[in-house]
């Protein structure tokens, strides 16, 4: 009983989600735009998790390429190793680490402040005074989250390359110009447009799912609460099943 | 004016014109009957209190008297239009008309108290002057009592003043319909009664009709000019407070115990 129930909370919520996407969709293109409150929401979300994303992309960059290195030496092949850490940098590392952590940041408090805000009611008193909440809260957030992601991951990338650089100096020494140039000639276009794409996905599912826990958060503080832990839980878990099923597109496509 | 709002007289303001129509009103959450036929009408002018014990459907009513929740069947005519009927614009254009105190105050918490009471200025596309909006928002505070609230935020206010300031927030599109939810619960007795007695100065002062749901027989007492006892989801009585005080109804009388 217990197992079926839960079963079929499963495919509820799957639906209420699409039914959530949906309504994201129709909403969002017609007027009322908010555009002050769709910057303000960018701002935040990209300053928020600017730091976050730093730290961690450097320790992926540094770590990624030191611990690389003996099985490289092994088959004599360290001059891969630039080559190599950017590519799995590129096109699976950023996005992912990126996208996790910022799960983690934005999910959770978009989770929270949205509960907070149904809970307290303050979803209600918007409504009376005029304002679509579903537009002014959940649209510009989902997507201030779509569009900052991608920008995020850019500067993650950035940083794990030139902490990769660092990584491959501790041992050995490499110009700047020859680690580069190694970099640049092995990425093209078909590793980095997949990955800015699925960035963008990221971003979409991060937003949305932060957004349909809070916005549908039950009363009391527990809710609250519940709401921001499972913003982050499904999110996070979203990312891999979208990133599995972004590979066996790429893969597809023969993007690869 | 007199000094007490309580021995204001209410002859002259209160008339015979029907601001809200309630009628057979149903609504039900599931398998959770909550109003079953709810009637109830608010005259212009009038303080109605609706009386009811938590859990009886008491918010439920009067968020489908804005549109905030769908009743399953009846009308529910605000103002002479029927709110399950309109659409999204009309809705919003009534609104403005209609002030909603919300049990929790609902202030925007990551708002400074400024920006709380420009907010539905702003929205409702009312467009004034800077200067002008300013000195709405002065003058809604000033008739709380809160005026160096202004520049805080709702965080650091008490919940007696964030009750104060829920309600500058309303008043500040000045209201022909008032709905205050619980009102008073949560407050200290001495600040349940200072709010109970600005609700009294506030439908003096604006003229405006109200229905306050409560469950403070004190907060009651201080504020109705007609009371409605809703139980088993139905109006079950109406009458003035001393009326009901008088009954023996076994349903009634825990209210006034
Ligand atoms: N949005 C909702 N969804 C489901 N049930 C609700 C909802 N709002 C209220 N209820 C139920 O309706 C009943 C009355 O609630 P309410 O009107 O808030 O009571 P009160 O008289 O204390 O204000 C409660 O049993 C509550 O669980
Ligand atoms: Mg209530």
């Amino acid at each position: 009983m217990f197992k079926k129930n839960r079963y079929k909370d499963f495919l509820k919520e799957t639906g209420e989600i699409s039914a959530f996407a949906g309504r994201f969709f129709k909403e969002g293109f017609k007027p009322r735009y908010e555009f002050a409150e769709l910057i303000r929401q960018c701002f935040i979300i990209g300053y928020q998790s600017l730091p976050l994303v730093c730290v961690t992309a450097f320790i992926m960059g540094l770590v990624l390429t030191v611990q690389s290195r003996p099985t490289l030496e092994e088959f004599g092949a360290e001059s891969y190793l630039p080559a190599m850490v950017a590519i799995s940098v590129i096109r699976e590392i950023g996005p992912v680490i990126t996208a996790l952590i910022c799960a983690g940041k934005i999910g959770s408090s978009i989770g929270a402040e949205l509960g907070s805000m149904r809970v307290t009611e303050q979803i209600d008193a918007m409504e009376v005074s005029g304002t679509n909440p579903f537009k002014y809260l959940v649209v510009t957030r989902i997507l201030a989250c779509t569009l900052m992601l991608p920008l995020l991951v850019i500067v993650g990338d950035t940083i794990s390359l030139y902490a990769s650089y660092i990584g491959v100096n501790l041992k050995g020494v490499v110009s700047w110009h020859l680690y580069y140039t190694q970099v640049f000639d092995t990425i093209d276009f078909s590793d980095l447009i997949p990955a800015f794409i699925k960035s963008y996905f990221f971003g979409f599912v991060i937003g949305l799912i932060g957004c349909y826990k809070g916005y549908n958060s039950k009363k009391g503080t527990e809710g609250v609460g519940l709401a921001a832990n499972s913003a982050v839980v499904v999110s996070s878990l979203l990312i891999f099943i979208l990133d599995l099923i972004a590979v066996q597109i790429a893969d597809l496509m023969g993007l690869t | 004016m007199e000094k007490n709002p309580k021995h204001q007289s209410t002859e002259g303001i209160i008339n015979d014109d029907k601001v809200i129509i309630v009628n057979k009103l149903y609504k039900s959450f599931g398998d959770n009957d909550v109003l079953k036929g709810f009637n109830l009408d608010l005259k212009k002018g009038e303080n109605l209190v609706v009386l009811g014990k938590s859990g009886s459907g008491k918010s439920v009513l009067i968020k489908c008297m804005v549109g905030l929740l769908y009743p399953d069947d009846g009308e529910v005519a605000v103002l002479g239009k029927n709110i399950p009927k309109l659409d999204q614009d009309e809705l919003d254009h009534l609104r403005v008309r209609i002030g909603f105190l919300f049990q929790s105050s609902a202030l925007y918490d990551s708002m400074t108290v400024r920006e709380n009471l420009e907010f539905p200025l702003r929205r409702h596309w009312i467009s004034k002057s800077k200067e002008e909006v300013n000195e709405l928002v002065m003058e809604a505070l000033k008739n709380v009592g809160l005026e160096d609230a202004v520049d805080k935020m709702p965080s650091e206010l008490s919940g007696g003043m964030r009750k104060r300031i829920g309600l500058a927030r309303t008043l500040i599109l000045k209201p022909e319909i008032m709905l205050y939810d619980e009102p008073t619960t949560g407050l200290d007795p001495i600040t349940s009664r200072e709010i109970s007695k600005l609700i009294v100065e506030i439908q003096h002062t604006y003229q405006t009709s109200s229905i306050i749901i409560t469950h403070d027989m004190a907060c009651a007492k201080i504020v109705a000019n007609r009371m409605i006892i809703l139980v088993d989801g139905i109006c079950y009585a109406i009458g003035t407070y001393n009326d009901l005080e008088q009954s023996k109804d076994p349903k009634i009388r825990p209210f006034f115990e």
